[in-house]
């Protein structure tokens, strides 16, 4: 008998359905994991269950009780906790304070009402003893190891009496001893009657601690099958499984064997190992696009590569020529740009409007000293700012609108035309398309295929398989900081992509 | 008139609007002495020394920061020019060895804020402490009087304009021109924007705000060799708590607190209204305490009127 059933659940936010007419259940005792690759509705289900979202339709029935949605009340009292992956313990309180948030044992001391400590920390240490965390319950848990704080949460969601907790890549910073213990606790809660959510893209864990799988893609419920019967192999086809190959927009091109790379990285690695011992080329006229999953060391990469983030190692060749890059001043006045991920927070400043934006990098570029002389000249960069912004077809008022008051693809495109008109040639697209419409999306992929024509060096870094599939001309792909593999477009699928980028080892 | 006519109207205006309006108002209140020409000159001269301090704290303010230490600069100094003076050294030497202090105060400052990555509240609340005591020290806590005559001509007058005000005016200018014809101005503009946006458009972030602190410096130790021409003596508690009317005079000039907003000219105003308030408060007998309750409701109605009449959008 199933003690939670979620049926025919459709989430839809303004724009994108997240999750369409998904149907899941979770026996007591048993690990469920929820698979699928970044974007498939784990998160949306997660944060269904926690209440942080209301479905738009469907049912969810917990030990036999009928909602329709949940507060977070409401899932904190149907006996439902989640541990994020981003862990939410409080980190001055001690860890029986955490376990007993909300919750403090009082009692009366000369007609005052206080604490009661003796209780808490009694009560605190039988749940501790029960996951096997020797600590003191008054410790602070900014003292603890991020291992242990986990296991606080977990202490904290049977203190709470969960029955359902629902963990979110639980082992991603946990070293493999630290994951053999978190599975053993695991284990302890499914004999004590315990169902567990788990999502993980460790394929080789979820086949050693899943009793069941569901796999979601693109927000639809694709299959739920019993772990006993599968082998990790079998597990990547299922997150993928789009039957049709995403087509490919440029034209087919292979890279003679003498031809020199315009632009090359050779061993990057930076400082705090979010990336490790990274090599690429990048010849004229391709797009190089980067796959791998979020957190893979991607993003932290290509921050070393133009300056932003400090590296301990590492060489790059523009045109055979080596750049010396300590910051991004430098990367700027050599030629390489970064459109980065996040427009709002690192890539457009609130208080211009869409020439200034323009003419920053181009003013800080003409000037010398780090822009410590030189003049600006407002009329020819608001000349400049009108050529690009009609050449990439910016939908604006005009150049004095507000940068901020654009959407997203347009506030893309201004800060795109803002490379152009420093004259790179090396371009950096940390997820150039996230948060944009779809007719500014193809827009965007045309520009970057207009420019690497033009013999410019184009680096796309992307989350979604389909558009790397179309867009680039050869694929590299990230595991953990490091590249695990290079496939050329006319024998890159997704499931290639996704082999090399979880870890099946 | 529209919303969004009035919001370009007030952004523009604004400051200068306040300050009509206080014009008036002094005015009825003291028709007889407010409104004569040697009153509004002196409303001026007073106004000099917030002027001076303002521009510093507005290229503080400029990057999303804020220079709490500026009083104590200016002290400093003051004491600096002072001192060199009594030893019989040049005027010219002095004065340079006294900005070269207060620069070397604000480089620290701007160090502190970059290496240390504190906020530039807390780091300024420290210095501005430690400055002070510096101040101490030197003097054994009593005042540096008996100076050289040139000390005191500094702010003597030509023809009728004092010449506090002609530096006020040579000064606005060149900072003028720096923010709006310079890259390195639009550069703190960006800053004070997006400061990572800025460093990822190839702006050294480090640079910009150890510079912009260092302005703070020079101009505050400028406002500081004013103050000391003024008084014609330099006390180590000089310039104590004038941090808020540099503040102030930047708010109530239109620059907003989380950077990146403000003109030179609005904190020109800004500074002229504080010296109006003190100016027209005293001519209608009204005491320093109340002038002091009056100037900080000023400053909490000007912030919120900002906020009634921007755009919300913005952070």
């Amino acid at each position: 008998m199933e003690y939670l059933e979620m049926r025919n659940i459709t989430m839809k936010f303004p724009g994108v359905v997240a999750l369409d007419n998904v149907s899941f259940n979770l026996k007591l005792g048993e690990v469920h994991v929820l698979l699928g690759e970044n974007g498939a509705g784990k998160s949306t289900l997660v944060k269904i269950l926690s209440g942080i979202n209301k479905p738009t339709q469907g049912e969810i029935i917990i030990n036999g009780k009928s909602f329709s949605s949940l507060t977070p009340r409401s899932s904190i009292e149907n006996k439902i906790a989640v541990i994020y992956q981003e862990l939410s313990v409080v980190d001055n309180l001690s860890i029986a304070e955490n376990l007993f948030l909300g919750k403090l044992p009082k009692k009366k001391k000369m007609g005052v009402t206080v604490v009661d400590k003796n209780y808490m920390y009694k009560e605190a240490e039988k749940y501790l003893k029960e996951i096997g965390l020797k600590r003191d319950p008054a410790t602070l848990v900014q003292d603890l190891p991020i291992s242990e704080k986990q296991m606080v949460e977990i202490a904290k969601a049977l203190c709470a009496e969960a029955k359902i907790i629902i963990m979110d890549e639980p082992t991603s910073s946990l070293s493999i001893d630290e994951t053999n213990n978190l599975f053993k606790i695991i284990e302890h809660l499914k004999r004590n009657d315990i169902g567990i959510i788990y999502i993980s893209h460790k394929l080789p864990e979820i086949k050693q601690i899943g009793d069941r799988v569901t796999v979601l893609k693109d927000g639809k419920y694709v299959k739920t099958l019993n772990m006993s019967d599968l082998e990790v192999k079998d597990l990547v086809p299922l997150m993928i499984g789009r039957e049709i190959k995403s087509k490919y927009l440029g034209e087919k091109r292979t890279v003679p064997d003498d031809e020199q790379p315009i632009f090359e990285v050779r061993n990057l690695t930076r400082k705090d190992g979010t990336c490790r011992n990274i090599s690429f080329e990048v010849y004229k006229g391709e797009i190089l696009g980067f796959a791998g999953l979020i957190g893979a060391g991607r993003t932290e990469c290509m921050e070393g590569i133009f300056g932003a983030k400090p590296i301990s190692s590492g060489e790059i060749y523009y045109k055979g020529k080596k750049l010396e890059i300590k910051n991004t001043y430098d990367a700027m006045k050599q030629g390489i740009a970064m459109v980065t991920e996040n427009r709002r927070e690192t890539g457009f400043f609130y208080n211009f409007p869409i020439w200034k934006e323009i003419a920053v990098s181009t003013s800080l570029k003409s000037s010398k000293m780090g822009g410590f002389t030189g003049l600006v000249h407002n009329k020819s960069e608001r000349k400049a700012a009108g050529e690009y912004t009609k050449k990439l077809n910016v939908k604006c008022t005009g150049i004095d609108q507000m940068t901020y008051n654009l959407s997203g693809g347009n506030q893309q495109k201004v800060i795109i035309s803002k490379w152009l008109a420093v004259n790179s040639n090396v371009f950096i697209f940390d997820e150039p398309t996230k948060g944009i419409d779809v007719g500014a999306k193809s827009e965007i992929y045309s520009i970057m295929r207009e420019m690497a024509d033009e013999g410019k060096a184009i680096i796309m870094v992307s989350s979604e398989m389909p558009e790397l599939l179309s867009t680039c001309d050869r694929i590299i792909v990230f595991r953990d900081g490091e590249i695990s593999g290079i496939l050329n477009n006319d024998e890159a699928t997704e499931e290639k992509i996704m082999m090399l980028a979880v870890n099946i080892d | 008139m529209t919303r969004e006519k009035f919001q370009s109207f007030w952004n523009r205006f604004g400051t200068l609007c306040v300050l009509i309006f206080l014009f008036i108002g002094f005015t009825i209140g003291s028709p007889k002495y407010f409104p004569k020409p040697s009153n509004l000159i002196q409303c001026i001269l007073q106004s000099a020394v917030y002027i001076l301090l303002a521009f510093g704290e507005f290229f503080t303010i400029l990057i999303a920061g804020i220079d709490l230490s500026v009083g104590s600069v200016a002290c400093f100094a003051g004491i600096i020019v002072a001192e060199l003076s009594l030893k019989g050294v040049s005027p010219v030497i002095c004065i340079i060895v006294g900005l070269i202090g207060a620069a070397l105060c604000g480089f620290i400052n701007g160090v502190l804020i970059h290496a240390l990555d504190l906020h530039p509240f807390v780091v300024t609340l420290g210095t501005n402490t430690i400055f002070r005591g510096i101040c101490l020290v030197i003097t054994g806590g009593n005042p540096v009087f008996n100076l050289p005559k040139w000390v005191k001509s500094l702010s003597s007058y030509i023809a009728v304009i004092p010449k506090p005000v002609i530096y006020v005016i040579i000064v606005g200018l060149l900072l003028m021109f720096f923010t709006t014809q310079t890259v390195a101005g639009r550069n703190l503009y960006a800053l004070g924007g997006n400061k990572q946006s800025a460093w990822y458009s190839g702006i050294n972030i480090k640079n910009y705000t150890i510079f912009a602190h260092t302005l703070s410096g020079i101009l505050a130790g400028l406002a500081g060799i004013v103050m000391l021409a003024r008084v014609g003596a330099a006390e180590p508690t000089a310039g104590d708590g004038y941090e808020t009317y540099a503040i102030a005079a930047c708010i109530i000039g239109g620059a907003s607190l989380f950077g990146g907003k403000g003109r030179i000219w609005g904190v020109v105003l800004g500074g002229i209204i504080i010296g109006t308030i003190n100016n027209g408060l005293n001519i209608m007998n009204v005491s320093s305490f109340w002038q002091k309750i009056v100037m900080g409701a000023l400053i909490i109605a000007s912030v919120a009127l900002e906020r009634l009449v921007s755009n919300k959008t913005k952070k």
